[in-house]
């Protein structure tokens, strides 16, 4: 049937675009989940995966994905500066000094992109922008399959990180208990700036691939993406990063239907009021365990 | 109390006078006093209550949109559209309350900010309601007395009057019951509640009466502005300018919002020469310097200051 076709390619593409959503919220969860800081400039660095793109693009007229390979290590230090100097700092101070840090973070880094790149919208033509893959006769755009893939290469990468490696393993144990991880020896300010520029990779990672596909304005795009980021990582939990994940997928897929079947103008706001309800009704999230301390 | 009576007798005097001394540069006094009375509406709930709104340009939002709506549809006048804006935007906080204190922290504001999303994406498409994405614009004002209301002059009155009556309301109430169980509420909720304080209740007015006044500046601004465009007016940007300009002047204190406003809208004045649309730069730097090195903001830190200082002597003897 026609409306079975065109719900499937719907869902295809819900659950693809959730996958880069569940890499920003990735991103986002992993930062609350060890260093207990809501980074409110988390869709900022996004911004300025897509506008680094741009930048590889009109200089070099690379494909985003060959950006990836220089965007991805510089997001991660840029990540480890921000939080040697200035996260490290509020760190200890009542949770609203990290919260109006990043903020300002958020106001400086919108600002400094539009200063360089101008207010207009921009995004990167790429060749397979339009074409559609074709998977058991549903058509799926290229740049979300490709996206797709990328995000579970990731995640992938990710989850091998965490539970493979030593890194991985200090990394989950200042999550639990950061005084218990200092004292059997774990040096949780080195930790604080590795997973941070974690979270900065992973933002600059979903902007670099999102970025074929939209267009980014520097400073309406990044609060869009930052609150979109919070609805992922609350309707999966914070500090859980499988939650996330799935909270991505369900966000994407929620988007897409409440555009397609209901009014589309309210797009944006089906996942807010899921944000909402969640925090209401089940604050720790669909898959959480913590309560709603923060 | 009465100091701080006095210094506001003295800042209305200054006002009066004002737009004899400087004519031409009403428009950025004019922002200057609404951004003033906002911040301290706002402080009422984020500084003395501790629950950081960043939402609070739903209620800007409201009180422009009674006034213009009002204005070109049914021909009421504005004092009476801000006065239901009032009334509305009090009923909304406390819906909005209802719905969100029991959240703590970081998540009421972020809580804040989906709320004040939603208001704006129902501003937008709601053509019925709000003349949608268009906006709405207010060709004539009543004249009463024979003041033109459109003029800046009468407009700047019109902001002097909203920005004097809150900080005056902030006065008030720092001293009064209702000033100790806000304070109380927000130092410690339990030991509030041992002392017999509904928290909920004490936030809810706070919230309620904050709605309310930012409400009125609401009306006022739509005035000034004279055209209403549902992204400009119910923007985070403006809920963020607002909750900056009083944590930066100074969070919990009756003059720091004020203060707040003086600098932050002369900083962004100065560097809209320079940065164009990029002003609000300033406002990151500074959120920054404040929270690295001022955290009390700018007023907090010089009464604290004062405060330790007149302690030292006395106990110098």
């Amino acid at each position: 049937m026609a409306s079975l076709d065109i719900l499937l390619q719907n869902v295809a593409n819900g659950v693809l675009m959730g996958g880069v959503y569940a890499l920003i919220g990735i991103g986002l969860t992993l930062v609350f989940g060890v260093m207990r800081t809501i980074n409110f400039a988390h869709g900022d660095f996004v911004v300025l995966g897509m506008y680094s793109a741009v930048l590889f693009n009109a200089l070099l007229g690379w494909d985003p994905y060959l950006s990836l390979l220089l965007a991805m290590p510089i997001g991660f230090f840029a990540g480890v500066i921000v939080e040697r100097f200035i996260l490290s700092r509020v760190i200890d101070a009542p949770p609203e000094s990290a919260l109006l840090a990043t903020l300002g973070l958020s106001l400086i880094i919108g600002n400094t992109i539009l200063l360089t790149f101008g207010g207009e919208p921009r995004s990167v033509q790429v060749s397979y922008a339009s074409s559609t893959f074709s998977i058991a006769g549903v058509n799926v755009s290229m740049v979300l399959l490709l996206a797709g893939i990328a995000t579970v290469i990731m995640i992938a990468a990710l989850y091998a990180l965490l539970n493979r490696t030593e890194v991985g393993r200090a990394i989950r144990g200042t999550a639990e208990n950061r005084l218990g991880a200092e004292l059997v020896g774990i040096d949780t300010r080195r930790i604080h700036s590795i997973v941070f520029g974690l979270g900065v990779m992973l933002a600059v990672m979903a902007g670099v691939t999102l970025i074929p596909l939209l267009f980014a304005t520097p400073t309406n795009t990044g609060a869009v993406f930052t609150l979109k980021a919070f609805v992922v990582t609350v309707l999966g939990g914070l500090g859980n990063v499988g939650a996330a994940i799935a909270g991505g997928i369900l966000l994407g897929v929620v988007e897409v239907l409440g555009a397609s079947y209901f009014m589309s103008e309210y797009r944006e706001a089906y996942g807010l009021i899921a944000f909402l309800l969640i925090l209401l009704f089940r604050p720790e999230g669909l898959f959480g365990r913590t309560i709603k301390r923060v | 109390m009465t100091k701080h009576l006095i210094g506001l007798g003295v800042l209305l005097a200054v006002g009066i006078a004002y737009p004899a001394i400087l004519p031409n540069n009403l428009t950025i006094a004019i922002s200057v006093l609404l951004f003033a009375g906002w911040a301290t509406s706002w402080d009422l709930l984020g500084g003395w209550n501790g629950q950081v709104s960043l939402g609070h340009a739903s209620f800007v939002g409201l009180g422009a949109y009674f006034v213009a709506i009002g204005q070109s549809q049914f021909g009421l006048a504005p004092w009476w559209t801000v006065a239901m804006a009032a009334v509305f935007a009090a009923v909304l906080g406390y819906f909005w309350g209802q719905l969100t204190f029991s959240l703590r922290g970081p998540y009421f504001s972020l809580s804040t900010i989906a709320v004040a999303e939603i208001l704006r994406l129902i501003a937008i498409n709601e053509e019925w309601l709000s003349g949608g994405a268009t906006g709405v614009f207010i060709a004539t004002l009543p004249e009463p007395f024979g003041i033109d209301l459109f003029s800046r002059t009468a407009q700047f009155y019109m902001a002097l009057a909203f920005a004097a009556v809150v900080i005056a309301t902030v006065i008030v109430i720092s001293r009064a019951r209702f000033g100790y169980q806000l304070r109380a509420v927000r130092e410690d909720e339990d030991s509030a509640m041992a002392a017999g304080i509904d928290p909920t209740v004490t936030k809810l007015k706070a919230f309620m009466l904050s709605a309310a006044l930012t409400s009125i500046g609401g009306g006022i601004y739509g005035i000034v502005l004279a055209f209403i465009e549902p992204h400009v007016i119910f923007s985070l940007l403006l809920s963020v300018q607002i909750a900056l300009t009083a944590i930066i002047g100074g969070r919990g204190t009756i003059w720091g919002p004020a203060v707040g406003a003086l600098v932050l809208v002369g900083a962004g004045e100065m560097f809209r020469t320079t940065f164009a649309e990029a002003n609000m730069l300033i406002y990151g730097i500074l959120i920054l310097v404040v929270v690295l090195f001022v955290p009390r903001g700018i007023v907090g830190e010089l009464s604290r200051r004062h405060i330790r200082r007149l302690y030292a002597k006395r106990a110098q003897g």
